[in-house]
């Protein structure tokens, strides 16, 4: 398993985010993450990723348990986050070195890993500029580019395509879809539905901090009651509850 | 209890030396940015730091010099000089660690990013650490460096004291520097939501602490001289404890000017040694802590709630009854920010509610009364002390507001609102709410001092300028030398163009006190406060002058700046 999250809980206060999920995802499959604002998506991401410990359950990363062996864990992962970071006085460049480097990468493989996704992703043109410069989707270029440096068991990103132009978002579908043939696991939380409708090999809607479906799109669909589209399977999924309705009405 | 064993027996990681080179590499393009693109800005904030640098290399020579007249009371003075110098930076150098370490360590996305990588958090406990003792040692070598020179000179020493002084300085800072990183690591584990309100509330407490001190120190120098002697230093004797860093660092370079290098180079060693175990601790404890801590920092819930907005209503409504619909609005809706922001209005408060406190104190302390001298030379005090604290305020909460607004130019920028008028909303927010402080201070200072009419005058009069000088000073530069990247206002102010608005204001302020000094110079040689002459007139009107001149002349570049400015 790439991925094992075991009856894992967060609670903020009073508010369980995450309330007794459990998730399996194998190795070679692209893994779809769905569901409303503040249903509990980020905050199983940052515990998958060590970021967060879980109030319950356990949390495991290619058979290493994050709580106990998260340095294991964490060198067989990387993470794309929703808002893109990048030191705002480095370079593309600069900034794909310093991740080979904290990844113990080997100087020559280094650069040519970053040259490889600088060219793959068209971050070459802008490399050498300050990051400070960059618009959103620039900055989610390189910080993908980085996160593929180590080549990673497991890619987990939240929020891929928000700030891409369709050729960039389509560069990436491929991406995503080949390391998922090499036998690499992508996890991906998004709202894009058509994104993970078209490249998912399963996905999991989550709300309220609970897992309300999850399988593979033909599973999904099989469940619906009437529709066929993964759009209306969200919005039958992730219905408000009634009392908010009343409450906003 | 184990993961604190395997904490302190962590063997260094090559990781870190990729921190390191990473931080550099920043610290160089930064530096080569400046270099390239703002020459001339750089250039500016030089002189004016090596003006304030000279300024306070004058002040400490004439201090030693002045002390060296009086042989028995110079050797009693300078130790005491040193214990109050090393034990303020020891208050500061904690405090403004702990604020740089949380900020580094729990609130900025930067940890999210290197947490989320395979290496130990001591890595990033040691970088941020690191970093924070740099940032926060400025002060240090700001006030530290002239005073280390002055005496030198003044005293003739030797080329070892230097060297004393130095190593004493690099061990020192990390002392605090360490106390400073636990007490970020704990407000990060039991106040993760109240960070803010935390350190306000730290700083009030600490300043009431030092001005109820303070205050003490006032009452005793109303005894005769010997009794005030034997009284103000008993006062300050735990300073002078055996256990304060403080005292050993005091005593290092005590003993490199008597020329005692064996006790000089003992206390030496007691310092670097304290350094090297408070810091090697301190990052131990935080590295093993830390992931438990960030957890806490990012998933506390947040319970505030807005108020219903009707008393920032009414204070719009009362204060800003004549200006213009769109402008009252785009007040409230800074005023709102101000109340719903415990770090601005309590800043405020404290500030010059510190400042009423002293003036309080004014009349219990002298019952016999103030001579012609006294009132004079504490109505200059007042006025310094008073639009000092001004020009730090603007500095850090009015400079940025520009350049906060410009990320809601996709919003402001559409309103049938000129941008010059967003100019001036920001500006007469920032006179209105700075000046109603301001101004109550200074009327509690005319009554306490039972200043004569035309005395007052000068000093209202004087304020009121520098309050609209540094407004508009602060406005205008903000829009002159904006930062639309930063989604910080700390960071803004703290950043280049913040900083020559901070020297800036500073400037204005040396002028005004400058003139209310020679205003209050001629009175008492005249020996009597009542009326000005014609020097004294002459005075009073540049001093009314200069702070609107200078807010036009920066209002003025700032909207011509603003108006072009594309987003």
């Amino acid at each position: 398993m790439s991925i094992i999250l075991n009856h894992v809980t967060k609670c903020y206060g009073r508010l369980r985010a995450v309330d007794d999920i459990s998730l399996h995802v194998v190795p070679g499959e692209v893994f779809a993450f769905l569901g409303p604002n503040g249903a509990g998506k980020t905050t199983t991401i940052k515990m998958m990723t060590g970021l967060l410990a879980p109030d319950a359950g356990q949390i495991e990363v290619c058979g290493f348990p994050m709580t106990t062996d998260a340095r294991a864990a964490k060198a067989r992962l990387a993470y794309v986050p929703d808002q893109p970071f990048l030191y705002q006085k480095l370079s593309a460049r600069e900034f794909l070195s310093f991740v080979g480097q904290m990844y113990e990468l080997d100087p020559a493989l280094c650069v040519e890993r970053a040259n490889q996704f600088m060219s793959m992703l068209d971050v070459t043109r802008f490399a050498d500029q300050l990051a400070e410069g960059y618009s959103h989707g620039m900055k989610q270029r390189v910080v993908l580019a980085a996160a593929l440096m180590h080549d990673p068991q497991v890619l987990i990103v939240d929020e891929p395509m928000v700030g891409l132009d369709p050729r960039t978002v389509r560069i990436v579908k491929d991406i995503f879809r080949k390391r998922a043939e090499a036998g690499r696991t992508v996890f991906m939380s998004t709202h894009t539905l058509d994104v993970a409708e078209s490249i998912a090999d399963r996905i999991a809607i989550i709300n309220h901090g609970r897992i309300v479906a999850c399988g593979t799109l033909a599973e999904l669909k099989a469940r619906a009651a009437q529709e066929h589209r993964l759009e209306d399977i969200f919005l039958e999924l992730t219905q408000p509850e009634p009392s908010l309705v009343e409450g906003a009405s | 209890m184990s993961d604190l064993v395997a904490a302190f027996s962590i063997t260094p990681v090559p990781r870190l030396g990729v921190l390191l080179r990473l931080k550099l590499r920043i610290l160089a393009n930064r530096v080569g940015q400046l270099v390239n693109q703002s020459p001339l800005a750089l250039i500016m904030a030089m002189v004016f730091i090596g003006t304030i640098w000279i300024a306070l290399y004058s002040i400490f020579e004439n201090v030693f010099v002045f002390l060296r007249r009086f042989e028995q009371p110079a050797v009693i003075a300078i130790p005491y000089v040193f214990h109050v110098f090393f034990v303020a930076m020891t208050l500061l150098l904690a405090f403004s660690t702990a604020v740089i370490s949380y900020g580094a360590l729990f609130s900025r996305d930067e940890p999210s990013f290197l947490l989320a990588m395979p290496h130990a958090p001591q890595n990033v406990v040691t970088i941020m650490y690191l970093e924070a003792l740099f940032f926060a040692s400025w002060s240090l070598l700001l006030l530290g460096m002239p005073l280390m020179l002055a005496i030198g000179h003044v005293q003739g020493l030797p080329w070892h004291f230097y060297l004393v002084f130095i190593v004493a300085f690099l061990g020192f800072v990390p002392i605090p520097g360490a106390l400073g990183l636990l007490a970020a690591l704990m407000v990060a584990l039991w106040l993760p939501r109240l960070a803010k309100q935390t350190l306000v509330y730290a700083v009030g407490a600490a300043l009431i602490l030092l001005i109820v001190w303070w205050g003490r120190l006032w009452a005793v120098s109303a005894a005769e001289s010997n009794r005030w002697l034997t009284g103000f230093l008993s006062e300050l004797e735990f300073l002078k404890g055996a256990m304060l860093p403080s005292t050993w660092v005091t005593h290092a370079i005590r003993y490199a000017i008597e020329d005692r290098p064996r006790d000089a180079v003992f206390y030496l060693g007691v310092t670097l040694s304290t350094a090297a175990f408070f810091s090697w601790a301190g990052v131990a404890v935080v590295g093993t802590k830390l992931m438990s801590a960030f957890g806490r920092a990012h998933s506390a819930p947040n319970k505030a709630k807005a108020s219903s907005g009707s008393a920032s209503q009414a204070v719009a409504d009362v204060f800003f009854s004549y200006a213009p619909p769109q402008m009252r609005l785009l007040i409230l809706k800074d005023i709102r920010n101000f109340l719903r922001d415990p770090v601005q209005w309590s800043q405020l408060v404290i500030l010059f509610g510190l400042l009423a406190l002293y003036l309080a104190y004014l009349p219990r302390s002298r019952p016999d009364g103030f001579t012609v001298a006294w009132q004079a030379l504490i109505c200059f005090l007042n006025f310094g002390a008073v639009t000092l604290i001004l020009s730090t305020f603007t500095s850090r909460f009015v400079f940025p507001m520009i350049s906060m607004e410009g990320k809601q130019m996709w919003l402001v920028g559409l309103w049938p609102l000129s941008r010059s008028r967003v100019m001036w909303a920001k500006f007469l927010y920032a006179t209105t709410i700075t000046g109603l402080a301001a101004m109550s201070v200074t009327f509690l200072s005319v009554r306490s001092l039972a200043l004569p009419p035309v005395l007052a005058l000068v000093q209202i009069g004087g304020t009121l300028s520098i309050c609209i000088g540094l407004c508009g000073m602060a406005v205008g530069m903000g829009a002159r030398m904006p930062n639309y990247d930063e989604p910080s206002a700390g960071r803004i102010a703290s950043g280049l163009g913040g900083t020559v608005n901070l020297i800036a204001s500073v400037g204005l302020v040396a002028a005004g006190v400058a003139l209310v000094g020679g205003i209050c110079y001629r009175m008492v040689q005249a020996g009597e406060l009542g009326s000005l002459d014609g020097y004294c007139w002459l005075m009073f009107a540049g001093l009314v002058v200069v702070g609107p001149l200078a807010s036009w002349a920066c209002m003025k570049v700032g909207i011509r700046r603003f108006q072009r400015q594309e987003f």
